[in-house]
């Protein structure tokens, strides 16, 4: 498998799966902490994976995955109960939240776009804005702001990666997490 | 700091780097390193280039007041070639509201009134201009031009440099752009005219226009311009080129920020790098500047651009604040 074929079906399969994925990952899973953890080895394995041929149903491929992967962490960290494999073996797997998620719906992703620049701090705000709108460079954004290039880089990186998790729906389940989606707590123990 | 974050953190600082401008061929090498170095890595970099591009989403939000805006007085407006005309023209008529009330006054204006301006560019330096009727137009480097608009004719005048127009369609009111002996007419089309010394090219990218050669202030001969055509006028002398989108795209490359070339000698690329900045490339005697080169770069790194040729042609180059001197 060529690189450039594994990176368009990650970037037009996997990527969109993300909230189902991370939510999958956070019921299943009792440490908030580790979610972006496990969601990134997650990947990881589905690329390895895809280096053989690319899956034919990718959603049922990333959960088995994400399946296997929560059971080996677990045993691993001696955190295995007859609840938490029970609830793995039941994936999800309802057609009808299957079509909706194959493409990052436009008007969707308008929104998650716009929500997720309203998380971030002003400044963050200014310098995405300027290098998003205005196309502005590192230095360009430096000399606007009156502010160092390191200053401005690192500002970037976190406006990058802040609306990514937001536009791949991580920040939104995160807010609503605490309200609409208690994690379980069945007393499991460490 | 957990593997997902350094990753996240590593491809940040690369997508950012990639941002600012193609990589040097030693930052490239470093980064196919890191990013073969493992799937966590591909995953990390790939995720987050696919959120970021999603955010460009931005420039279709409609930002109202709270929407931070540059102070400079030349804001570069680079992602005007990237994105869709529509969502432009919403933007950019939402953008001058802010940058003096110019557009805003002019966008209601009935042709009737008369409206003039005059707008130039320095080195390095890019600039769009609305117009009251809906044209467009994009000023390049060290470039100057006059409009005048009444009810019978939209009339522009380029001083210098060289300027893409995207006009409206505007049946009664035909549109004129004068380039010294040479006047290009037009209903509604898109082309570039830019003038050199001695001559001035007209490259079409969609409908037709009207290459008029003038003296007196009365047209002497008229050659007919069609899309993918490039003419040049020199003199008396008007040369229509073969058919080629790639030439016209070519020609127009600069309003993407890039300079691209075919087959071309590095004298005439040294040229061309030297127009946008004022920091020169410098050929040394001879020998160079037959080297034909193929390749499309940034307009504003001629020291990319030199690096490039002492990789590819072990030339050796010689830099210091005012200058890049190549030679062997």
């Amino acid at each position: 498998m060529e690189d450039r074929e594994i990176r368009d079906w990650f970037r037009r399969e996997v990527l969109p799966l993300e909230k189902s994925l991370t939510q999958f990952i956070r019921r299943n899973w009792r440490v908030e902490a580790d979610v972006a953890d496990l969601r990134h080895d997650v990947y990881e394995l589905a690329l390895s994976g895809a280096r053989k041929g690319l899956p034919h149903a990718t959603r049922a491929y990333l959960f088995v995955i994400a399946r296997n992967h929560l059971i080996n962490r677990a045993k691993r960290a001696r955190l295995v109960s007859f609840e938490l494999v029970a609830d793995l073996e039941s994936i999800d797997n309802d057609p009808s939240s299957f079509d909706h998620e194959r493409q990052l719906v436009a008007r969707d992703m308008l929104r998650r776009v716009e929500k997720g620049l309203a998380t971030l701090t002003p400044r963050v705000r200014q310098i995405v804005m300027l290098r998003k709108i205005h196309g502005f460079n590192t230095k360009e954004t430096a000399d606007e702001l009156g502010i160092g290039l390191d200053a401005v880089r690192k500002q970037t990186s976190v406006g990058m990666r802040a609306l990514t998790d937001y536009i791949l729906g991580l920040g939104e389940e995160a807010e609503r997490g605490v309200i609409a989606f208690p994690r379980r707590d069945k007393g499991k123990s460490k | 700091m957990s593997r997902a974050e350094q990753a996240s953190l590593e491809a940040a600082q690369w997508l950012t780097a990639q941002c600012d401008g193609p990589l040097s061929n030693e930052e490239q090498a470093i980064f196919e390193e890191w990013l073969n170095a493992s799937d966590g890595n591909k995953a990390a970099y790939w995720r987050l280039e696919l959120g970021w591009e999603e955010a460009g989403r931005i420039n279709a939000l409609d930002l109202g007041h709270d929407g931070f805006e540059p102070q400079s007085d030349s804001p570069k407006w680079r992602w005007w070639a990237g994105i869709g005309l529509a969502a432009s023209v919403a933007l950019m008529i939402g953008i001058y509201q802010f940058a003096g009330g110019w557009a805003v006054t002019q966008v209601g204006a009935r042709p009737s009134e008369l409206a003039s301006a005059s707008y130039s560019t320095s080195v390095g330096e890019k600039h769009l201009v609305g117009l009251p009727d809906g044209s467009r137009i994009q000023l390049n480097t060290q470039s100057s031009l006059r409009t005048r608009f009444t009810s019978d004719q939209r009339e522009v005048w380029l001083d210098r440099g060289e300027a893409f127009f995207d006009v409206a369609h505007r049946e009664d009111q035909p549109f004129v752009v004068h380039a010294g002996d040479r006047e290009i007419s037009v209903l509604g089309t898109q082309f570039s005219v830019r003038r050199d010394k001695d001559k001035t090219t007209v490259a079409v990218l969609e409908g037709r226009v009207r290459l008029v050669e003038m003296k007196d202030n009365r047209p002497v001969r008229t050659s007919l311009i069609t899309a993918g055509d490039i003419a040049v006028a020199s003199d008396t002398a008007t040369f229509v080129g073969a058919k080629s989108e790639n030439g016209v795209e070519q020609a127009l490359s600069w309003r993407d920020g890039m300079l691209a070339f075919d087959q071309e000698p590095l004298s005439t690329i040294a040229a061309e790098f030297n127009r946008y900045n004022t920091r020169k490339l410098v050929l040394d005697a001879g020998v160079l500047g037959e080297i034909r080169i193929t390749g499309t770069f940034p307009s504003d790194k001629p020291d990319a651009f030199a690096r490039l040729l002492r990789e590819a042609y072990g030339l050796r180059v010689d830099e210091n604040e005012q200058h890049i001197r190549i030679y062997r």
